[in-house]
């Protein structure tokens, strides 16, 4: 065997050039994995700490009935956030903070024009625990408690032509279905790296809403930040138990990584996946074709062998290792290609909006500026060993066709 | 005792839906330690017999027992092994390994075997390599070598592992026949010495002055079966 070993690896030699391309069509299929990995990775990051930090928080407390309709912002099946819960929230292992919420559908009226937006009330001091849009801020600052003020996304603010210090109309149903309006003064225009909340929300204190739309003391949701992301699915089932105790059974805790926004990022990954397949299947087709070109070559060659005593599996042997020894290099290869363009992504990142004259955001990604790459060894060590194994596996029926042959046939070219 | 018997030999080759009648009927039994040469026109079936003989081929009609073994009734595997172990083969064309040198192309029959240390293979190549007359070659690949130097590292290989039968096809066809002289006498000792059966397929008469026996092959068919004296040979 050791003998049949180093025969593979003297043809892998002999044959310079055509080892050379077969294993750059894989390192190149593998540096690019590598890279989309590392940019999927990077957005992916960028997209949950964006969506976590301007729009979802950790946790989120609803109501399941107002949940499974979440997006249709009814004023049903709210809720009122008692001293009990507040303790039972509270509690959570890693609590940083709870933020009340009112969302509702309104549309923005600047006095000519109307654009349909979310309204969301909030409590200042306790959505500054949970949010981090007051460092966002290009003009003004957040609304004073008490007045009537608006702070909105500066995106939004330039469609609809209004400034800070503007008054802005919101158009409202209330709880009754009764028509509404909300005036405020803008008070300040953020912008983050979430397109939602550029483009859509507009932020009120949350007595304001939840005066105008007659609900009370009630609230849609309370959003809640931790200290570790990783634990939220843990610590909600845990949270649902402790309010279910308390009498709060019809309320539903949902951590982040279960929401609609993070499930679309998560799609892209799948689509990410989908393209990896089709780079690795064009290396194995090079695997397959390298294989029954040497083969077709070394015709001669495999019948003399096969009149020396090798066994098929023998003769299979010397030709799968001679792939697999091209899937190895291949990857290393790779590796040492993904090693420098996950490096120079992660050193200068990649800006979209320069390259195509649009940000990520108008695809839909809550990414706004430039991506930076992740470092992933172990998706390093996936597609290596993924590299390594369609090398494997796509050469082992060519080199049975090959193993297979008459060796009268080869010898005698038959 | 008999190394080989052919009762009713037959190969037809199929060329579309027109069948070819390669051998058509041998009957043969070669003894162990013969010399033999097996002679006759181009097409005659000389290279076929030689095939069935060493196992690479397979009979369309007919038995072949090898060593005490039916070879029908081996499959691909055991005949592989039969190769590995009783077999040399010699083909004019050389067929030798490209990327290994002269001294690892013999080296190869040897390790197939897996009979001896690394010091004993590499005593035995050595050997025989100088027998041949290639020695200090050893480190030249094929295409460093001529054809009759290529010619005689593939004798090297089917000798180095002192098969019980050596099947060569034109072994001389690209020496000149002082090397072949010597090659033929390397052949020869290793017959008298170790008992190995020789076959040849030649028209070269050198070889055929070696013969113990001379066989011609006409058609498929054994048209004379010549035994001579060993004392007869070479004179």
């Amino acid at each position: 065997m050791l003998f049949l070993t180093r025969l593979a690896f003297k043809n892998l030699a002999r044959h310079k050039n055509r080892t050379l391309i077969t294993s750059i069509i894989i390192a190149f299929a593998i540096f690019f994995y590598i890279l989309m990995d590392s940019l999927v990775g990077g957005m992916t990051e960028m997209s949950y700490s964006t969506l976590i930090n301007y729009e979802i928080g950790h946790l989120q407390v609803a109501d399941r009935q107002y949940w499974a309709e979440e997006e249709k912002l009814k004023l049903e099946n709210l809720f009122t956030v008692d001293e009990q819960m507040m303790k039972s929230i509270q509690s959570i292992p890693g609590y940083i903070g709870s933020s009340p919420e009112l969302a509702f559908s309104a549309r923005l009226n600047n006095g000519s024009d109307e654009l349909p937006v979310i309204g969301k009330g909030v409590r200042l001091e306790d959505f500054q625990t949970v949010f981090a849009l007051a460092d966002q801020f290009v003009e003004g600052s957040f609304f004073t408690p008490g007045e009537e003020q608006a702070v909105l996304g500066k995106r939004l603010a330039e469609l609809m032509e209004l400034e800070v210090g503007d008054y802005l109309i919101l158009v409202v149903k209330d709880k009754n279905e009764t028509f509404n309006t909300i005036e405020a003064q803008i008070s300040g225009l953020a912008h983050t790296s979430n397109p939602n909340v550029n483009q859509n929300i507009v932020y009120l204190p949350l007595d304001l809403a939840q005066q105008t739309l007659n609900v009370g003391e009630q609230v849609s949701k309370v959003v809640i930040r931790m200290e570790k992301a990783h634990t939220a699915s843990r610590v909600a089932a845990e949270l649902e138990k402790k309010l279910s105790a308390g009498g709060d059974a019809r309320l539903g805790v949902y951590p982040w990584n279960e929401l609609e926004a993070v499930s679309f990022v998560e799609a892209q990954k799948i689509e990410n996946q989908v393209i990896l397949a089709i780079i690795l299947s064009i290396a194995a087709i090079a695997i397959i074709n390298t294989v029954i070109l040497a083969a077709l070559e070394r015709r001669e060659e495999i019948g003399m062998m096969k009149a020396m005593g090798l066994r098929n599996s023998e003769v299979v042997y010397v030709f799968v290792l001679e792939s697999t020894g091209i899937g190895v290099l291949g990857g290393i290869i790779g590796v040492l290609m993904g090693v420098g363009g996950v490096w120079l992504m992660n050193t200068y990142g990649i800006d979209f909006e320069r390259l195509y004259g649009m940000d990520l955001a108008s695809f839909g990604m809550p990414v706004i500026g430039k991506v930076y790459g992740v470092w992933n060894p172990f998706s390093f060590a996936k597609v290596v060993a993924f590299g390594i194994i369609v090398s494997f596996i796509s050469s082992v029926f060519p080199a049975y066709w090959a193993a297979d042959k008459d060796p009268v046939q080869t010898i005698y070219h038959r | 005792m008999a190394l080989l018997e052919m009762q009713g030999v037959k190969k037809i080759y199929e060329q579309g839906k027109i069948e070819v009648p390669a051998l058509r009927g041998i009957d043969l039994t070669v003894e162990q330690g013969e010399f033999t040469t097996v002679f006759g026109p181009s097409g005659s079936g000389k290279t076929t017999l030689l095939n069935m003989i060493g196992c690479l081929d397979k009979p369309t009609a007919g038995r072949i027992v090898f060593d005490g073994q039916e070879l029908g009734e081996l499959d691909k595997k055991g005949l592989a092994m039969l190769r590995r172990h009783h077999v040399g083969f010699i083909f004019q064309s050389y067929n030798l390994i490209p990327v290994l040198t002269a001294y690892e192309n013999v080296e190869f029959a040897l390790r197939l075997l897996n009979r001896y240390d690394q010091k004993e293979v590499k005593a035995r190549v050595l050997r025989i390599l100088a027998a041949v007359g290639l020695a200090g070659l050893e480190d030249r690949r094929p295409n460093e070598l001529s054809g009759g130097q290529k010619q005689r590292v593939a004798i090297a290989r089917a000798l180095v592992k002192e098969p019980k039968l050596v099947l060569a096809d034109e072994p001389s066809a690209n020496l000149d026949s002082k090397t072949s002289e010597e090659v033929l006498q390397v052949m020869l000792k290793m017959n008298q010495e170790l008992g190995t059966t020789f076959i040849f397929s030649t028209h070269d008469p050198l070889v055929m002055k070696y013969a113990h026996r001379l066989i011609e092959i006409r058609d498929g068919l054994i048209a004379k079966d010549q035994r001579r004296e060993q004392d007869a040979v070479l004179n």
